[in-house]
């Protein structure tokens, strides 16, 4: 026979000498021989840039069953796939929303709208409304009476108020909660009368939303329409603190992450973190919706969160950063009147005019489903590199462009150039007054007017 | 009057709350509390109300003391109930008593009765009858204030029945009247709900007394920001607990007390009414304390007023007399001092100590002020109550700062951050906790257990056996065993290792290694022991097979087997077997016979090398001499004898043959003899010098003429020339081999030393290449000449070309050595030029080249020659230039690098092509004329394009001779250059060496990448984040 010599391929060169060894490269890692590694990679960066706005696809389904504008949305402490929601009908439906079904639904849960709807602890749910009634559910799909998710089912409890509440909010542990109507009052579970009222005095205001602290969780914040906000604490039983604003606000959330912030939705477009160890100055501004912005609410990692306006936007930020969120939105999706973030920080859901609870990714790009770790090396790689060349003229404009309803983008156009005229009128007035006579006072010490103790 | 003070003293708690600014919360009050609690524990009763009850009785004593001449109550006995009934008694009267009780003086009978007649239930009742609505607190602050007005009742009573009371204690009651009817409206709206409305009298005189108390308050409140005041508690009620009530009341119960002692010690020098004031109430201190017993009795009966009166009187005189002690210190010129009301309490117990502090602060403060503020607003009151509760809020939120910065700053937050990390499970704790379930499981564990092979029954067995054994002498079995371990995995991982080489060479080495072994043992055994009996086994082994021819194929086997055609393949093993057999033996007898041959030369040699080598050639080269003899002495006999030889083919044929042994014999000797004939070289040097001057050599033998190069050739020509000169062949030739064998000897030599000497002149690379003659003639040369004679003419040419070359560089050479030799020419010296002066020194120096070359053999290194050059060189000149020539040298090398030249030239040119030109775009042909005659014409000055450059003088280098700095901007490249710099950078600096960094694998190692792609938040789907947590 014929010998004949192959071209030997030994695979011990190649691959790592023991299991957890890296595999042995062949390159020269030296970046004198890359003289176009930059040109490379910004090549790259670029075509990671068009990809995630090729890829970029947030909407995921909607959550049909409520007749009304959705008013108000709570998650179940603890899971991923159940969140409450209450409408403007009384008729409050807990959803799981992986399965995309009900759990529960009742049509008929207060008289009039349902403004509150929050999980006391284990399977039972708070909600109020404007009929002056805190009711008690249980949400199991079977609870003990028998009634299953299509029965007509009976409130555990009911707790009668003197005014129409507001809002509602469970402290984390313990169980309590607290109401907003006129005052603030501190529930006991287990007893039918308000354990307690919190009130700032003077105010003769109507509270429109009050939530607990989650990490100081004595703590409760509240905002009225006096457009103030007021800081409130159970062990010293007093409203502790008020600052009156520009604008009122229309929704507050507390960070799961950075115990001190919060946020407040106003209805002068902006979102504002405060810390409320200062509350003379908001700590961060966030504009960008061109209308009021209705409902906000912070992801449990503490580094977004996501606010739904008026302008039927749903945005979505990154904390510490005050201009170009993401901006989800549909054709018909009406005013955006509650958001929330899924306790696993991948989703956010919308409930707004239409009825509809809407699933959107928080990160409109993100590959669903299982990678690889060759493909999750890759992305991390992508990602990187658009952060790093972030600064290149042609990758940033491509991830900042963003088509937007004409309306919207008509009503952007309008603020700018209104603002705009202010600042001119404003520049022109300094110019013309005494030198030194009126100076320019930065954009955070605006907003607040007054800080009341 | 004291009884006048007690209401203030019940309101004043209130008052002092309004006034306070206190930041004082709840928490502090319950602390105070509970210092209190402390405090009157001593005094344990049973009832529920026992700390104020005794606190009132105490603050009563007091009072009694202050202000009562007689003993109106008692004071030792049923304290406790005591309030209660008056109350109830009082509260009908409190409208009326004044009058009633002024024409009687006998109301403390009655009180005195009314004590005793009730019990504790009447707070029940009383609670009951008044504030049904209102918790305990309130009745009970408001009950001393009843009290009070009973008591100023009393008071005013007191002057009017007490004909021996002072003026000053007259006046004194009579401010108080003053300020009566506002302290009951006072009380009255307190009731209500109201806020305290107080004349100017009163909110002076309060303001004395509550100032201290306040203090005080403040002395224990230690620094717990927020005390909720009364006040407050007064108007929302349902809030407070009853605890805190009752506390507060105990607050307020012990205020006054002190307020009284401090009034006692420090209003005598403010008001002059209230030394009067001290001295009456230390009176009748005295007295109440004479008249307690006899109270006691006297309770049960009903007195009349006289004689009470009486009673009094008798009293009054006696305490002014009076003993020294507590309760009526000595009334010398020394105003009264709180130590002296302190001191009797020295003994009595540690909270004394306390009491001491607060009057201390008590005294200092009350000598300051003498007016106290009015309260606060109670707006204000709970704006600094917020304020407080806000700080505090504040200051536990602050708590996380710590942990905030930390995620904030963090590189890399994976969440949940406060996820708990999940344990790994190890093999023992596995073990420990397994517990067989299923049957199989249980059966395994059965028969291990029944076996005794289970973990601990081994270790139990192993433990129970190393018992017997000491320290030393399990350490060495165990040291043993884990020797035989570590042998026995060594060759078991050879072995696998070895097992696994598949190459067949090895194994085939590896086999005769092992029969050599094998054989080794053999021989061994031979030489030793055996040798006479295995001598005797080879021998008839080796007979045998001699007999049986079993190595020849001449046997009758191997003939029989020869014959037979087809063979089968024992049979052609069998052949071959034999055949390799008489081969090999074969081999062995000639192997032998020359293994022997070279072992004695090996002897030979190895007794003096080179003598043995030197004495070799000698007989060689006479052997070679006597050859020579030998054929010439033929040739004369040849001449003589036979007649064919001497003709003249066969004499030719004779001497090609001699010729070819001569040449043979020249190889030889110019092989063995170069160091031998050294000496002769000299002669021949000097004779062969003009024969080297032709490069080649023109050999005739017999009838051919051989052209051949090189030198030794040459040396040849020496000694034939007159005979090639000849040209034609002639009997003479029959000479030549004598006169070759004559010549060949030194000639054969000479090439050698001159080889040397040529060596000597080893090339320097600064130098120019020399030509060596010899090598310079290839051997191309030689085919050429050889293959077509009629070129002969030409390479005689070439020759004598040469030798006249060769002729001139000698005088050069000749001149040179005279000359001093300029170290430029030396080193400028091209090709062959460098050859003639250098060739000619060595030949006119070749004296003492020689020795040169002698002594270091043959081998020159290039330093050397170098150091020789030198030498020579300094021979001409003085030794010290050394070190210039060589800087020279250097500047030589790097001759003719203009480079700052060549820079302003780039310079130039550069500033030439940016400058501001026109340039003309005429295309010819286009837009004129042509043809013949046509001349050519300017151009159009719209086709005259002009460039606008960057003037000169406008350069950014201008005027800056060591720079270039381009003008040029490019476009392409400004695409990707960032306007400003981007945020969190400082420096240009930075952010470049940001953006140097490629963070792909194909620049990076594994980890690098890694590393520098991992994202700042990592959440995994599905994995519920929880808010932060206090972690405890």
């Amino acid at each position: 026979m014929v010998k004949i010599s192959v071209l030997q391929h030994a695979p011990s060169t190649h691959l790592p000498a023991r299991p957890g060894d890296p595999t042995p490269t062949s390159r020269n890692l030296d970046p004198l021989m890359h003289p176009f590694a930059r040109a490379r990679e910004r090549t790259r960066a670029l075509n990671a840039v068009k990809m995630e706005r090729i890829f970029a696809k947030p909407f995921i389904a909607a959550l049909e069953g409520h007749v009304d504008a959705v008013e108000t949305m709570a998650r179940k402490p603890g899971t991923l796939n159940v969140v409450a929601s209450g409408s403007w009908d009384g008729g409050m439906i807990v959803h799981d929303i992986s399965l995309r079904r009900h759990i529960l639904r009742v049509d008929e849960a207060h008289k009039g709208k349902i403004s509150g709807v929050c999980f006391a602890d284990e399977d039972r749910l708070l909600t109020c409304g404007v009929d002056r009634n805190v009711k008690l559910w249980d949400t199991r799909e079977v609870d003990e009476n028998g009634a299953g998710p299509s029965d007509v089912r009976k409130p555990l409890n009911v707790f009668p108020g003197k005014s129409a509440f507001n809002s509602i909010d469970h402290h984390r542990t313990d169980p309590i909660f607290a109401t907003a109507s006129n005052i603030v009052q501190i529930w006991d579970e287990t007893k039918s009368a308000p354990i307690s009222n919190l009130s700032f005095p003077t105010s003769i205001e109507t509270i429109s939303a009050i939530k607990f602290n989650l990490s100081e969780s004595s703590v409760l914040a509240s905002i009225g329409s006096d457009r103030t906000f007021t800081l409130y604490d159970i062990r010293t039983g007093k409203a502790e603190r008020r600052i009156v604003m520009q604008m009122r606000s229309n929704a507050l959330s507390w960070s799961p992450t950075f115990p001190t912030t919060i946020l407040l939705a106003s209805e002068d477009h902006n979102l504002y973190t405060f810390d409320i160890r200062s509350l003379k100055t908001p700590s961060q501004i966030y504009k960008a919706h061109v209308a009021a912005v209705m409902s906000c609410d912070w992801s449990p990692t503490g580094h977004q969160f996501v606010s739904g306006g008026w302008d039927r936007t749903v945005r979505i930020w990154q904390e510490g950063r005050g201009t170009a969120p993401e901006v989800y939105h549909t054709k018909r999706m009406q005013r955006v009147t509650s958001t929330l973030f899924t306790s696993d920080a991948k989703y956010v859901l919308s409930g707004s005019d239409d009825g509809n609870i809407r699933i959107w990714k928080a990160r409109a790009h993100e590959k669903l489903g299982i990678l690889d770790s060759r493909e999750r090396a890759a992305i991390e790689y992508r990602e990187s590199l658009k952060q790093k060349w972030k600064t290149d003229a042609q990758v940033n404009k491509i991830s900042r462009t963003r088509h937007i309803p004409k309306p919207v983008h008509k009503a952007g156009q309008l603020k700018r150039t209104m603002l705009e005229a202010q600042r001119v009128k404003e520049e022109r007035r300094r110019k013309h007054t005494r030198a030194g006579e009126s100076k320019p006072t930065a954009e955070k010490r605006k907003v607040v007017i007054a800080e009341q103790s | 009057m004291a009884r006048a003070q007690k209401p203030k003293q019940s309101r004043r708690p209130q008052a002092k709350s309004l006034k306070q600014n206190n930041l004082r919360g709840f928490a502090k009050r319950q602390s105070l509390k509970s210092q209190r609690s402390s405090k009157y524990s001593e005094s344990s009763d049973v009832y529920e109300y026992q700390p104020e009850n005794v606190r009132r009785s105490k603050v009563k004593l007091q009072l009694e003391k202050d202000e009562l001449d007689g003993a109106r109550r008692d004071i030792s006995g049923s304290e406790d109930e005591d309030d209660g009934p008056k109350r109830n008694g009082l509260r009908p009267r409190l409208v009326g008593e004044n009058d009633d009780e002024g024409g009687l003086g006998s109301d403390e009978d009655e009180e005195i009765d009314s004590d005793e007649a009730f019990d504790e239930s009447d707070e029940e009742r009383f609670a009951g009858f008044n504030f049904s609505t209102k918790k305990r607190s309130l009745q009970s602050r408001t009950v001393p204030l009843i009290d009070l007005n009973e008591d100023e009742v009393e008071l005013e009573e007191a002057p009017s029945e007490n004909a021996s009371a002072s003026e000053g204690e007259d006046s004194a009651a009579d401010d108080e009247e003053e300020g009566d009817p506002e302290d009951f409206i006072d009380v009255l709206d307190m009731i209500d709900g109201k806020g305290p409305a107080e004349s100017a009298d009163e909110g002076e005189h309060t303001q004395k007394e509550e100032r201290p108390s306040a203090s005080k308050a403040r002395v224990e409140g230690d620094d717990v920001p927020h005390l909720e005041d009364e006040d407050e508690d007064m108007h929302d009620e349902e809030d407070e607990g009853i605890s805190s009530d009752e506390s507060e009341e105990d607050e307020s119960h012990i205020s006054p007390m002190d307020d009284a002692i401090s009034a006692s010690g420090d209003e005598d020098d403010d008001v002059g009414t209230s030394l009067h004031d001290l001295q009456s109430f230390i009176t009748n201190l005295d007295a109440g304390q004479k008249r307690k017993a006899p109270d006691d009795e006297a309770a049960p009966t009903t007195e009349t007023g006289e004689a009470r009166r009486q009673k009094r009187r008798m009293l009054k005189e006696r305490t002014e007399a009076g003993e020294e002690n507590e309760f009526a210190p000595h009334r010398g010129a020394t105003k009264l001092n709180l130590d002296d009301l302190l001191n009797p309490l020295a003994s009595s117990s540690s909270n004394l100590l306390s009491l001491k502090k607060s009057a201390k602060i008590l005294t200092s403060i009350s000598a300051k002020n003498q007016t106290l503020s009015a309260p606060l607003p109670q707006r204000t009151q709970e704006r600094l109550d917020r304020e407080a509760a806000y700080q505090q809020t504040k200051e536990e939120v602050d708590k996380w700062s710590a942990t905030m910065k930390k995620i904030k700053e963090a590189e890399h937050l994976s969440f949940p951050l406060q996820a708990q990390p999940a344990g790994r499970t190890s093999n023992l704790e596995l073990a420990a906790k397994f517990k067989p379930t299923t049957e199989l499981e249980s059966a395994v564990d059965r028969l291990l257990k029944s076996a005794k092979m289970r973990e601990e029954d081994i270790a139990q067995t192993e433990s129970l056996k190393m018992n017997h054994l000491s320290v030393e002498e399990v350490s060495a079995r165990r040291a043993e065993l884990a020797k035989m371990r570590e042998l026995m995995f060594r060759a078991e991982a050879k072995a696998k290792r070895v097992a696994k080489i598949k190459s067949k060479t090895y194994r085939r080495i590896k086999k005769k290694e092992k029969a050599k072994i094998a054989a080794k043992l053999g021989e061994g055994s031979d030489d030793e022991d055996m040798n006479e009996e295995t001598r005797m086994k080879h021998e008839v082994e080796r007979a045998r097979e001699r007999a049986t021819l079993k190595h020849k194929n001449t046997g009758k086997w191997a003939k029989a087997m020869r014959a037979r055609g087809d063979l089968d393949e024992d049979q052609r093993r069998d052949i071959s077997e034999m055949l390799s057999r008489g081969e090999k033996l074969r081999r062995r007898i000639q192997g032998i016979g020359s293994g022997d041959e070279s072992e004695e030369g090996e002897d030979d040699t190895e007794d003096d090398e080179e003598g043995a080598a030197d004495r070799i050639k000698a007989s060689a080269f006479e052997e070679l001499a006597q050859l020579d003899k030998g054929s010439e002495g033929e040739e004369d006999s040849g001449r003589k004898g036979k007649s064919i030889f001497e003709m003249k083919f066969m004499k030719d044929a004779i001497a090609r043959d001699q010729q070819r042994a001569k040449q043979m014999a020249d190889d030889f000797v110019r092989e063995m003899g170069e160091s031998n004939h050294e000496d002769d070289e000299d002669d021949e040097l000097t004779g062969g010098r003009i024969e080297e001057s032709s490069g080649a050599t023109i050999e005739r033998v017999g009838g051919r003429v051989t052209y051949r190069p090189g030198a030794q050739q040459s040396q040849l020509r020496t000694v034939n020339s007159l005979a090639s000169d000849t040209s034609s062949i002639t009997l003479r030739s029959n000479d030549l081999p004598s006169d070759v064998a004559r010549s060949v000897t030194p000639s054969a030599t000479s090439p050698i030393p001159e080889k040397l000497g040529i060596a000597t002149e080893a090339p320097n690379p600064w130098l120019a290449p020399r030509q060596d003659p010899a090598k310079a003639v290839p051997k191309k040369h030689e085919i050429a000449v050889s293959k077509d004679s009629a070129s002969v003419e030409k390479s005689k040419n070439k020759l004598r070309k040469k030798a006249q070359k060769h002729e001139e560089e000698q005088s050069k050479a000749r001149n040179d050595a005279a000359v001093d030799i300029s170290m430029s020419n030396v080193m400028t010296l091209g090709d062959n030029s460098s050859a003639g002066p250098s060739k000619p020194k060595t030949r006119s120096q070749s004296g003492n080249q020689r020795d040169d070359g002698d002594d270091d053999s043959d081998v020159h290194s290039e330093v050397e020659e170098q150091e020789r050059l030198l030498d020579r060189k300094g021979k001409g000149k003085a030794n010290g230039v050394k070190a210039f020539e060589q800087r020279d040298l250097v500047a030589r090398a790097f001759a003719g690098d203009n480079v700052v030249r060549d820079f302003a030239e780039a310079k130039r040119r550069e500033m030439q092509e940016d400058a501001p030109k026109e340039v003309d775009t005429t295309l010819p042909g286009w837009g004129s004329w042509g043809g013949t005659g046509t001349r050519k014409a300017q151009p159009k000055p719209h086709l005259i394009k002009k460039v606008a450059g960057v003037d000169p003088t406008t350069r950014a280098d201008y005027k800056k001779a060591h720079v270039i700095i381009s003008e040029k901007r490019d476009k392409k490249a400004a695409k990707y250059m960032v306007k400003d710099l981007p945020y969190p950078y400082t420096s240009k600096a930075q952010f470049e060496r940001s953006m140097d960094i490629p963070i792909g694998t194909e620049w990076n190692t594994r980890v690098g990448f890694q590393r520098g792609t991992l994202p700042k938040i990592v959440t995994k789907p599905g994995t519920v984040i929880n808010p932060l947590e206090k972690l405890l």
